[in-house]
């Protein structure tokens, strides 16, 4: 664990230092955050609310959409901007080689990287979301239904969805690691947009509600299974493999 | 004295080419060992080896009398790598406080700034890596070799880059840390001047296989002896230069505008050579042996296994 956390700590801090990429992320999930928060409330609350008696189930579950959204772009633009990058950069200066070289275990080294591009990400998707709960609240509901939150908004955006993306980010340094990194880097491309529209299309057609308990069990089940495949494929986290992969 | 490093028969194929076939050698403790060898001979592969980053396919490694897939033994191993793997964004400072705490020192405030003097760079210690120079870089990478304190260090052209005052101190310290701290260097290097200044033994590489192997200096006397250069006062005649060319135990390797260079066979002194020019009226002004540089002997060596 002390080595995890060594490793972690100080990856996040030089992942961080560069300025320009940490201004350019920041301000990449402001927009895709502000961009979904917009388009959700005015399409799916402002409509909604125009009603005599609102359905108070009915905003719940589109609060949790929005909740949810804010902390998927946060932990999405994150580690799409940071996970392929920070291996790329480790591999070819000779750090990851210069960690491997250490006492260090290469599953911990693995543990650490991914954690440290997770971490930051899921700092800010859980900051940007607990704004986006009170803002649509204030903005929407407070005056008629008052402050709306379910715990199960909670646990699928707070616990749930931070759980996918860390099965999600040990699974392509994983695979970034042992082979290529651009491999992991498609993974991570292609999971944010079309998780996105899939969950948003369930909820909004009524098949998921994003305020309930079997919506926070299929993405913890989500979870498990991104998990169990990046925990299957440690086994291929060899020192050799790595220092030879590209 | 102890053995700090042993191969024997070490072989290695990546892909389908075979990068080591068979390498055998040994570094003394105290040892400062030159490795080298043109591009793609080896030498990488061998690193990697030894630093425990790919695994031989057969054959036995021994470091400091342990087997390297143990991380303990990790621990009395200090690298500078090409690439230096020196993160860009930290302070030279908490690079190397990062390394000293992957090595379980809690506390190496004082170790960190006595190595950041050692190679100079106490004054740029709180500056960001992404900053410095090349040179700067290496001797930041041989500080964090050094920070564990470990008994070997393997070393991947640590000078490459430095400027030749910054040369002359990566090298003090590479003698000093050998000779007067009893650790290993194991210097892998392009820089044959380098290498002859401060390894006492060594070692070539050429596709795979370890082409000459031993004491520096016992290798140079060794290489053919050197050459005898012979000045002479005037101009040699042809005829003589074709008469002493027939004289195969003298060894005339060229003639220098008033000089004659000879490369005598085992047992031909220098006065027997004085002997023959003076005896057929050569005047000499001067005669002196010169021992075969790494140089001559790395070109000599490659040469010969160059395919026909």
């Amino acid at each position: 664990m002390r080595d995890i956390a060594l490793i972690t700590t100080a990856s996040i801090r030089n992942n961080l230092g560069s300025k320009v990429v940490m201004a350019l992320a920041i301000a990449v999930v402001l927009i895709c955050i502000v961009g979904t928060v917009l388009a959700l409330c005015l399409l799916l609350i402002a409509p909604a609310m125009e009603a005599e008696l609102p359905d108070r189930t009915a905003m719940e579950a589109y609060l949790g959409v929005v909740v949810y959204a804010v902390c998927l772009v946060g932990l999405g633009v994150n580690l799409n901007a940071f996970g392929f990058q920070t291996m790329t950069r480790e591999k070819s200066r000779g750090s990851m080689a210069a960690l491997l070289a250490t006492p260090l275990k290469a599953s911990h080294i693995w543990t650490a990287k991914s954690l440290a591009v997770f971490l930051p990400g899921l700092v800010l998707g859980v900051v940007l979301a607990l704004i986006a709960l009170v803002a649509v609240n204030y903005a929407y509901f407070v005056p008629t239904l008052g402050f709306l939150f379910t715990p199960w908004i909670a646990i699928s955006s707070f616990v749930a969805l931070p759980l996918i993306y860390l099965s999600l980010s040990l699974l392509v340094h994983v695979i970034g690691l042992t082979g290529n990194p651009a491999t992991g880097n498609v993974i991570v491309q292609v999971f944010l947009p079309v998780f996105a529209a899939l969950i948003i299309n369930l909820v909004v057609h009524g098949v998921l509600d994003a305020a309930s308990w079997p919506f926070t069990l299929a993405n913890l089940g989500l979870a498990v299974v991104i998990g169990i495949i990046a925990f299957l494929l440690r086994t291929r986290l060899t020192r050799e493999r790595i220092v030879l992969s590209r | 004295m102890s053995t700090a490093i042993s191969l024997e028969n070490v072989r290695k194929t990546l892909g389908d080419r075979e990068v080591l076939k068979g390498i055998s050698f040994t570094v003394a403790r105290g040892d400062i060992f030159g490795y080298l060898g043109p591009n793609g001979a080896g030498k990488t592969t061998t690193i990697r080896i030894l630093l425990g980053l790919l695994e031989a396919d057969s054959g036995r490694l021994d470091i400091m009398g342990q087997d390297i897939s143990g991380s303990e033994i990790r621990r009395k191993i200090g690298f500078a790598l090409d690439p230096d793997g020196l993160y860009d964004n930290m302070t030279a400072e908490e690079n190397l406080e990062f390394y000293a705490r992957i090595y379980g020192l809690s506390s190496a405030g004082r170790r960190i700034a006595e190595v950041l003097r050692a190679v100079g760079l106490s004054n740029r210690a709180k500056d960001r890596v992404g900053t410095y120079s090349k040179g700067m870089r290496q001797r930041l990478a041989l500080a964090r070799a050094m920070t564990h304190d470990p008994e070997v260090l393997v070393l991947d052209e640590p000078t490459a880059g430095v400027d030749p005052t910054g040369q002359i101190e990566v090298r003090q310290i590479m003698l000093d840390v050998a000779h007067h701290r009893d650790k290993t260097v194991f210097l892998s290097s392009h820089n044959l001047d380098e290498v002859q200044r401060i390894c006492n033994r060594i070692a070539l590489i050429d596709r795979g296989e370890i082409r000459l192997y031993g004491e520096t200096e016992t290798l140079r006397r060794g290489q053919g002896g050197g050459v005898v250069v012979i000045e002479t006062a005037g101009e040699i005649p042809q005829a003589l230069l074709d008469e002493l060319r027939g004289l195969s135990q003298l060894g005339l390797r060229e003639k220098k505008e008033r000089s004659l260079v000879f490369s005598p066979q085992e047992g031909t002194e220098v006065s027997d050579i004085i002997g023959v020019l003076t005896g057929r009226g050569v005047k000499i002004e001067g005669a002196a042996r010169q021992e075969a540089t790494l140089e001559e002997m790395y070109s000599a060596i490659l040469k010969e296994v160059e395919p026909i």
